[in-house]
């Protein structure tokens, strides 16, 4: 089981099915709210749902309402257990994940879309700035 | 971080326990991105509560409940509703009282009930290096690059910010963020907020996160342009910070603008390229439309002047749905000069609080079914703004015809859609 190091951005424990992405995710407008399914022009995530996914992805993009999204995912249970990306989201993706306590981690020590497949049982701790992501 | 003696009260609830949870998400914002310290900051745009999402009032009924106050002048970001004159915009009076919820628990935490996404125009003008935060793009790219305020692009976590007065020390409050990365020259003429939300959108498509530093302009832009190439720069990219030297504050000119550093080579802005903007939200096909609409962001006095000035002694054509959006403070500025009048008489609607990309015709949100609310079939929307446009395509989820101000309201006036002349 090998154990990569990451940085840590929201603090928390969380496993589920990796979800990896190829690209960025707007979460204002790439995910439907009531069903988690991802509805946005994202070739490598079509007809998915970050539903209870460790969901890896390059970079958060778009509009500050981010948070709002991420929040009514987490209403509706359809959240994303944990986020992994390779930079740092922005403040509103962040606030959102701290309201609906998702764990964040970013800058993984190694590419975790060459070694994830899709489905397969991911846990990721996050602790004080530091966060370790295990591949069972 | 290090915390001062207030904060540490603040943290471990000696000071209530609203202020208490705010300050420990304020402290896990603030290591996420490596802060040193917390900065005091002197203004709040903050989460209105929106009745269209699941117990997003309550969030801020809850925090209203809990003893929380504005520590700070705090405006309140644009609602789900015209609370007081829901009715001409055909929204479930369930979706309205709830909506109203939120305005009382507003009240009771001392916001100044704006429901816009112009507070400024409401009079909320943070001055130079005023730290600030503010939950909608709009205001926190106008306040950054008009009026030289420190704000980054947050969410709800402004109201917490606002609760304690405090926000973490990073992004656009530290001066060595709020430097160019791009260099644009206009070369062309600009005429009306249009081409101006056209020219920011445009920008803010290639400068994506970055700083764009803006030269070229004929003229010194005015504040609505100003405004409209903000809300377009914003809507297209995840720009938070436009300087246009000699008008954003501290930075008179280029190398300014780029800490002494030497400017990179400028990117040209033509004609073509806004043409391409209006073009590309040029969807809807035969120019037929439902509904026309002018005021994204909410409109300001001056523009109210200018929908008076085109409609005075005129009627829209028949069965035309017209919108003019503006905060409930202009529309009171604008009754009390007597443009109400003239703008109402001509058939037009003055809505307030919310737009059409805000109120109940939005496709992508999640409300209590209970309210019963039912987005009416809408094939096309006419805009004169490109950030209107976007979101009615990525929210209401239907064409767009994108023109000038004038053209809309030409296009409300005969019934038929007049395009931006080129």
């Amino acid at each position: 089981m090998s154990a990569i190091a990451a940085r840590g951005i929201v603090d928390g424990t969380a496993k589920g099915p990796a979800l990896v992405g190829a690209e960025p995710i707007s979460f204002l407008g790439d995910v439907d709210i009531r069903t988690g399914r991802v509805v946005g022009d994202l070739p490598s995530l079509r007809n998915t749902s970050v539903k209870g996914t460790v969901l890896i992805f390059p970079y958060t993009r778009g509009s500050a309402g981010a948070w709002r999204f991420l929040y009514q995912l987490y209403k509706h249970a359809n959240a994303p257990v944990a986020i992994v990306t390779q930079t740092v989201p922005d403040p509103s993706v962040v606030q959102g994940a701290i309201l609906a306590r998702i764990p964040i981690a970013c800058e993984p020590q190694a590419d975790l879309a060459a070694l994830v497949q899709n489905g397969a049982p991911v846990l990721v701790e996050v602790k004080n700035g530091k966060a370790v992501i295990r591949l069972t | 971080m290090e915390l001062t003696r207030e904060e540490e009260a603040m943290l471990e609830g000696r000071q209530g326990a609203a202020k208490k949870k705010a300050m420990e998400g304020l402290l896990q914002l603030g290591r996420a991105f490596e802060a040193p310290r917390f900065v005091e900051i002197g203004y709040a745009h903050v989460h209105a509560g929106m009745a269209l999402y699941l117990e997003d009032v309550e969030l801020m009924e809850q925090l209203a409940a809990e003893g929380a106050k504005m520590a700070v002048p705090a405006s309140v970001n644009i609602a789900n509703a015209d609370i007081a004159n829901w009715r001409q915009t055909g929204a479930p009076e369930k979706l309205a009282r709830l909506q109203h919820r939120a305005e009382s628990a507003h009240q009771k935490m001392g916001s100044a009930c704006t429901f816009t996404c112009t507070p400024y125009w409401a009079g909320h003008w943070p001055t130079w290096n005023t730290h600030m935060t503010s939950i909608e793009s709009t205001v926190t790219i106008f306040c950054n690059s008009v009026l030289g305020a420190k704000s980054n692009r947050d969410g709800f976590f402004a109201v917490y910010a606002a609760m304690t007065g405090r926000y973490p020390l990073f992004g656009y409050h530290l001066d060595e963020n709020r430097r160019g990365t791009l260099l644009f020259h206009i070369d062309t003429a600009l005429a009306g907020t249009t081409d101006y939300s056209c020219l920011g959108f445009h920008i803010g498509r290639i400068a994506g996160e970055g700083v764009p530093v803006i030269t070229g302009f004929r003229n010194r832009p005015a504040l609505d342009e100003l405004d409209a190439m903000g809300a377009g720069m914003a809507t297209s990219g995840g720009v938070a910070l436009f300087i246009v030297p000699g008008v954003t504050p501290p930075f008179a000119d280029v190398v300014q603008a780029f800490g002494g550093a030497k400017p990179p080579a400028s990117i040209a802005v033509t004609r073509a390229d806004l043409d391409a903007v209006y073009a590309h939200f040029c969807t809807g096909s035969g120019g037929a439309f439902d509904i026309v609409h002018v005021g994204c962001p909410h409109a300001s006095f001056e523009e109210m002047k200018e929908y008076a000035g085109l409609l005075d002694g005129k009627k829209i054509a028949a069965n035309i749905e017209f919108w003019v959006t503006t905060s409930r403070t202009v529309r009171r500025m604008a009754e009390e000069a007597g443009l109400l009048r003239a703008i109402e008489a001509s058939g037009a609607k003055v809505i307030a609080d919310t737009c059409p990309i805000s109120c109940h015709f939005a496709r992508t949100t999640s409300p209590d079914p209970a309210l019963g609310v039912q987005p009416p079939p809408i094939r096309t929307v006419v805009v004169d703004s490109a950030k209107q446009a976007k979101y009615v395509r990525d929210m209401i989820q239907c064409d767009t015809l994108l023109t000038g101000t004038k053209e809309a309201v030409a296009t409300a006036l005969t019934g038929r859609f007049v395009p931006r002349a080129p």
